[in-house]
């Protein structure tokens, strides 16, 4: 690794940030809910990487994901419902020195952020984005998301829902530019927090979907998976997750699976038996647009005042005499 | 002339008696079809692009790209194909003939002429095919030949590419710093009573609407410290880099005019290095420093102490790779006394000097003596010294070869220490007869100058760091050649033969005594061509010779003497020296190679010779032994998890599988300080004695994950336990 000077004093700088430091507000998630352990998994990445809380950025919709900026101690933007990515894009591209997150829940990124969601992916810029997956739209009490199961009864589906859910893994392996798509379940803490780690390493758009109960309004809904390790299939690789002998003692359902190989990660995302978890697909020969887009000079205050009075200048009205002079000029 | 005298000649050089002096325009038999070059497409003229993919490109090439996509198969397209190979040519001959400039003005000259030169029915279809080749021409740059400037051009015009490059990105750094450190004292002074006065506040809204505001009074309600945030210490830290930014020499863009980087002399390029450290140390910390200061991570305590001791020794590879390389052209001539020993030590150093040493004699007498005590020596020492002191880049290689170069001068000119490029670009002053382009390839073909590549950047070993690939036939002593010619009968004769070191110094008129040009009466049997005679087939009492061809294309037979034989098997020696370092017949390879393959052999033999001895004793045991043992034991299903051994839970007491927990607050909600969180927000048992086994079940019932294992009570006296025990069965 070619080191600066620089690096060199921030690598003998014994200041080392806690986890306490990442800690914003005392959530206010049920007992029992699954984002816990996101919120968990996501204070130990920044621990561990050490990241200057004022240059980590944390973006969110609306639904009970969206209170996950509250419960960081860095920068955090508390969006508008389904507006997540734009606003996280926005950020990404003005400021490429920020680390930004996004959270979002089954509601705020399938129904109402659906062509944010597609986008995004298909602009690839450098972010990590956790999907909150509960199956439901638990913050409002119990109505069907996109990925509601078949038959699901909630508030606005007494009967049972009518449609199949959407699969947002597919959905996302089928987007062009798609660079990372990954799958975590929040009661395998330890493979959330690898497949974290992989995320925000990998230079791109790094999508999660985690997996997470309800204890609230989907009290049981996992349990059959929650309760029988065989039905979880781990996706290891070297360049994947890398499950420790203790836990692959309890999870023996295992595949290697390539994460370059995208046609069997379509395959596996489309397997309606086993919850697959692990990295599905990673690519980071991909473009990102923040770098297909970076300026290629320096905007300076008198660089952005001398274009701005020249795009002024464009719709001026010269007095004729001034006009003339201002065209011999 | 008779054989005695030849053989006489050919052992002491006393040449006969009756010796004819040598035709005039004597050349290698070989080179005799390749008399007018510019009439053959290669690689000459060279462009050296300013806007193209590659930084250079032959005319050859750039013609050749046009016509693939202007002149499609077929009659229209042959008519285009003449039409620009004729403007080809043209241009070809403008170079050849000394004219140096922009290829876009050759060109238009070139054009000009060609129309002029085309009667009338035709100049609409030139015209036609010139705008469309014209259009297709989408590089430009200097055209140039391999004469005496070659390689200097070509060098400078990489340093140049490859610098602009690394200085962009370095400009753009020091641009971003020089920004972002004015924007922290601009957003102090914004927080300042100075930067919240109502003058100020005033500037701060539009014109139309400045009536509408007391700024006064908005001064008032807003507050700003007495002189910003920033104390004074940061503030002159700040201002102080700041200045050595904008005020710095390395890289173009600064306020000073920039330092020249480009010397005649290894002498002057160290010196003016030395010079510049104490300000390249200067910037280099002031780097640093803007760097840790816009990340909000100086801190004075610590850093100010840091700083003061900053050094020479402080700054890391990565941070004098930002700076400038020096290059530097000499002749080989100028290479003498303290500009050699000066060069030695840049070599020897990590200094990012980069060096060129253009020869144009390699055949010329040394300080030592003539060709009897130092054969070969001028040009290739340079080159062999400078790969002997190990951490020096090092190219060596014919101007000719050098449009095959460019990634190598790339690497080289990257290589963050010193570097060498060592050319060859042939002599006008002794070989008259030939074109400069065909003595520097005859140079290496002959080995007399050899192509090769040290980087000692690219690996650890010889095998990755050094390459002689780049020559002619490289796993040759010299190269085959073919060479055609009609004989007395006018029959046309193909024959093989080798351009070795006596060929090439054949061409040098200083080496006219060692030949004695033989009349065609006077061929006999006896007589053995050179290479033939080096290679050791030649029977006894043989003479060397070498076939030249006369200036009207007669093959000319030249008898060698004793004396450049030798010379010749000595530079085959060093070519075959520096093949062994290439990997190429290396000896001690070759060597355990076969003392490995002498082991095998003897192993095979002994196993052969056992298997042999034992195989009747082996039928009767297979006899013996039950069938089933005899079977392939079954294939071991791929196993997807290592089977490993269970840990052994604790017996009674209770525990969390800690790694499992997925911080969702149950148990911590149930008791606080039975149950709490570890350095990763993991639940723990914290204290036992804290809660009740109640409890301790009841937690275990709540945990999501249910690996909360209770135990066996500890404190027997607790109510209701025969039930609790019972509830916490479940989970032990």
């Amino acid at each position: 690794m070619a080191l600066t000077a620089t690096d060199c004093v921030l690598l003998s700088d014994d200041e080392r940030s806690t986890i306490e430091d990442y800690e914003g507000g005392v959530p206010r998630w049920c007992t029992g809910c699954g984002d816990n352990a996101i919120l968990t998994s996501l204070q130990r990445l920044c621990r561990d990487e050490q990241l200057p809380q004022e240059k980590v950025v944390f973006v969110s919709g609306i639904g009970c994901s969206g209170r996950f900026p509250h419960y960081m101690n860095t920068y955090g933007f508390h969006g508008l419902h389904g507006r997540a990515l734009p606003v996280a894009e926005g950020i990404k591209i003005r400021r490429p020195d920020l680390h930004v997150f996004v959270n979002t829940g089954d509601g705020d990124c399938c129904s109402i952020g659906t062509a944010h969601w597609i986008h995004a992916l298909r602009y690839n810029m450098d972010m990590t984005v956790v999907m909150h997956d509960n199956r439901t739209y638990g913050l409002t009490k119990h109505q069907a998301s996109p990925t509601s199961p078949l038959g699901l009864k909630s508030n606005t589906t007494p009967y049972g829902a009518d449609l199949n859910p959407l699969d947002p893994l597919s959905v996302t392996l089928g987007v062009t530019n798609a660079s990372f798509v990954a799958q975590a379940v929040d009661w395998i803490p330890e493979l959330l927090h690898q497949i974290v780690s992989l995320a925000f390493h990998h230079k791109g758009f790094s999508f999660i979907r985690v997996l997470q109960r309800c204890p609230e309004y989907l009290p049981a809904f996992f349990d059959p998976w929650v309760q029988d390790p065989a039905r979880v299939l781990l996706l290891s690789h070297q360049d994947g997750i890398q499950p420790a002998p203790s836990l692959s003692r309890t999870y023996r359902n295992q595949e290697e699976h390539d994460p370059l190989d995208l046609l069997r990660a379509k395959d596996i995302a489309a397997g309606a038996d086993a919850i697959p978890v692990g990295i599905l697909y990673r690519n980071p020969e991909i473009p990102r647009y923040e770098e297909l887009r970076k300026p290629d000079r320096l905007y300076t205050p008198d660089a952005i005042a001398k274009g701005f009075e020249a795009e002024l200048d464009r719709f001026t009205i010269w007095p004729e005499q001034e006009e003339k002079e201002h065209a011999a000029t | 002339m008779l054989l005695p005298e030849l053989v006489r000649f050919h052992l002491t050089g006393e040449p006969p008696t009756d010796t004819e002096p040598a035709p005039p325009g004597l050349r290698p038999a070989v080179l005799a079809s390749l008399q007018d070059l510019s009439t053959l497409r290669y690689d000459f003229p060279l462009l050296l692009t300013e806007n193209g993919d590659s930084l250079t490109l032959s005319l050859s090439e750039l013609f050749d790209d046009i016509l693939r996509e202007v002149a499609p198969p077929g009659p229209s397209g042959e008519r285009i194909r003449r039409h620009l190979l004729g403007l080809e040519l043209r241009i070809r001959r403008a170079v050849s003939g000394g004219e140096v400039g922009l290829l876009s003005q050759m060109w238009e000259a070139a054009a000009k002429g060609l129309l002029a030169e085309t009667n009338a029915d035709e100049a609409a279809l030139v015209q036609a095919s010139l705008a469309k080749a014209e259009a297709a021409r989408l590089v430009d740059g200097r055209a140039v030949d391999c004469d005496d400037r070659l390689a200097s051009d070509f060098l400078e015009h990489i340093w140049t590419a490859v610098g602009k490059r690394q200085r962009l990105v370095v400009r753009q750094e020091i641009a971003e710093l020089t920004l972002r450190l004015s924007n922290i004292l601009q957003a102090d002074y914004s927080r300042s009573q100075a930067g919240l006065a109502p003058e100020r506040l005033a500037g701060s809204v539009g014109v139309s609407h400045r009536r509408e505001f007391d700024f006064e009074a908005w001064s008032r309600m807003v507050t700003g410290t007495p002189s910003g945030a920033v104390g004074p210490d940061r503030r002159r830290r700040l201002e102080s880099i700041l200045s050595i930014l904008e005020n710095q020499r390395f890289i173009p863009g600064g306020k000073a005019t920039p330092y020249s980087f480009r010397f005649d002399r290894a002498t002057a390029a160290a010196t003016a290095f030395r010079q510049r450290v104490p300000e390249m140390l200067e910037l280099i910390k002031a780097m640093t420093i803007a760097r840790l200061e816009i990340e909000n991570r100086y801190r004075e305590p610590k850093h100010d102490e840091f700083f003061a001791a900053f050094d020479e020794t402080s700054p890391t590879a990565q941070d004098l790779a930002a700076f400038p390389s020096y290059l530097v052209t000499m002749q080989a001539e100028d290479v003498v006394g303290t500009e050699q020993a000066q060069l030695v030590d840049i070599l020897s150093s990590s200094l990012p000097i980069k060096v060129l040493v253009e020869s144009d004699d390699i055949l010329g007498e040394s300080p030592i003596g003539d060709v009897r005590w130092s054969p070969g020596v001028g040009g290739g020492r340079l080159g062999n010294l400078a790969i002997g002191l190990g951490e020096a880049f090092t190219m060596q290689s014919a101007s000719s070869n050098l449009p095959r170069m460019e990634e190598t001068v790339v690497a080289g000119l990257s290589h963050q220490g010193p570097a060498l490029f060592s050319v060859f670009g042939g002599s006008k002053k002794h070989v008259r007869d030939l074109p400069r382009y065909l003595t520097a390839a005859s140079a290496m073909r002959s080995r007399a100058f050899p192509a090769f590549t040290y980087d000692p950047g690219a690996g650890d070993d010889w095998a990755a760091r050094f390459r002689v690939d780049g020559n002619p036939a490289a796993d040759d002593d010299w190269p085959v050649e073919a060479l055609t010619y009609e004989d007395d009968n006018l029959q046309r004769i193909t024959e093989e033969v080798r351009f070795t070191f006596v060929d090439f110094a054949a061409c040098d008129s200083r080496y006219a005594d060692h030949f004695v040009p033989v009349p065609r009466s006077s061929w006999n049997d006896q007589m053995e061509p050179a290479w033939r005679f080096l290679n050791g087939e030649a029977p006894p009492g043989k003479v060397p010779y070498i076939l030249m061809a006369t200036a009207d294309n007669l093959l000319q037979r030249l008898v060698v003497d004793r004396e450049l034989i030798e010379a010749a098997r000595r530079c085959r020696r060093q070519w075959n020296s520096l093949q062994e370092l290439g990997g190429i017949h290396n000896s001690h390879a070759r060597r355990l190679l076969e003392q490995a393959r002498a082991r095998w052999e003897e192993e095979t033999a002994r196993e052969l010779k056992e298997v042999t001895a034992g195989s009747a004793a082996a039928a009767v045991i297979v006899e013996e032994r039950p069938v089933e043992e005899l079977e392939t034991p079954p294939a071991v299903e791929e196993a997807a998890v290592v089977e490993l051994p269970e840990e052994a839970p604790p017996a009674d007491e209770p525990y969390i599988e800690t790694a499992r927990c997925t911080t969702c607050d149950e148990c911590t909600t149930l008791n606080s300080r039975m149950f709490a969180y570890d350095e990763n927000k993991q639940a723990i048992i914290a204290d036992l004695g804290a809660g009740s086994y109640r409890q301790m079940v009841e937690a275990a019932e709540a945990c999501q994950v249910a690996i909360i294992h209770p135990g066996k009570p500890w404190n027997p006296s607790e109510p209701g336990l025969e039930e609790l025990v019972e509830r916490a069965a479940a989970f032990n």
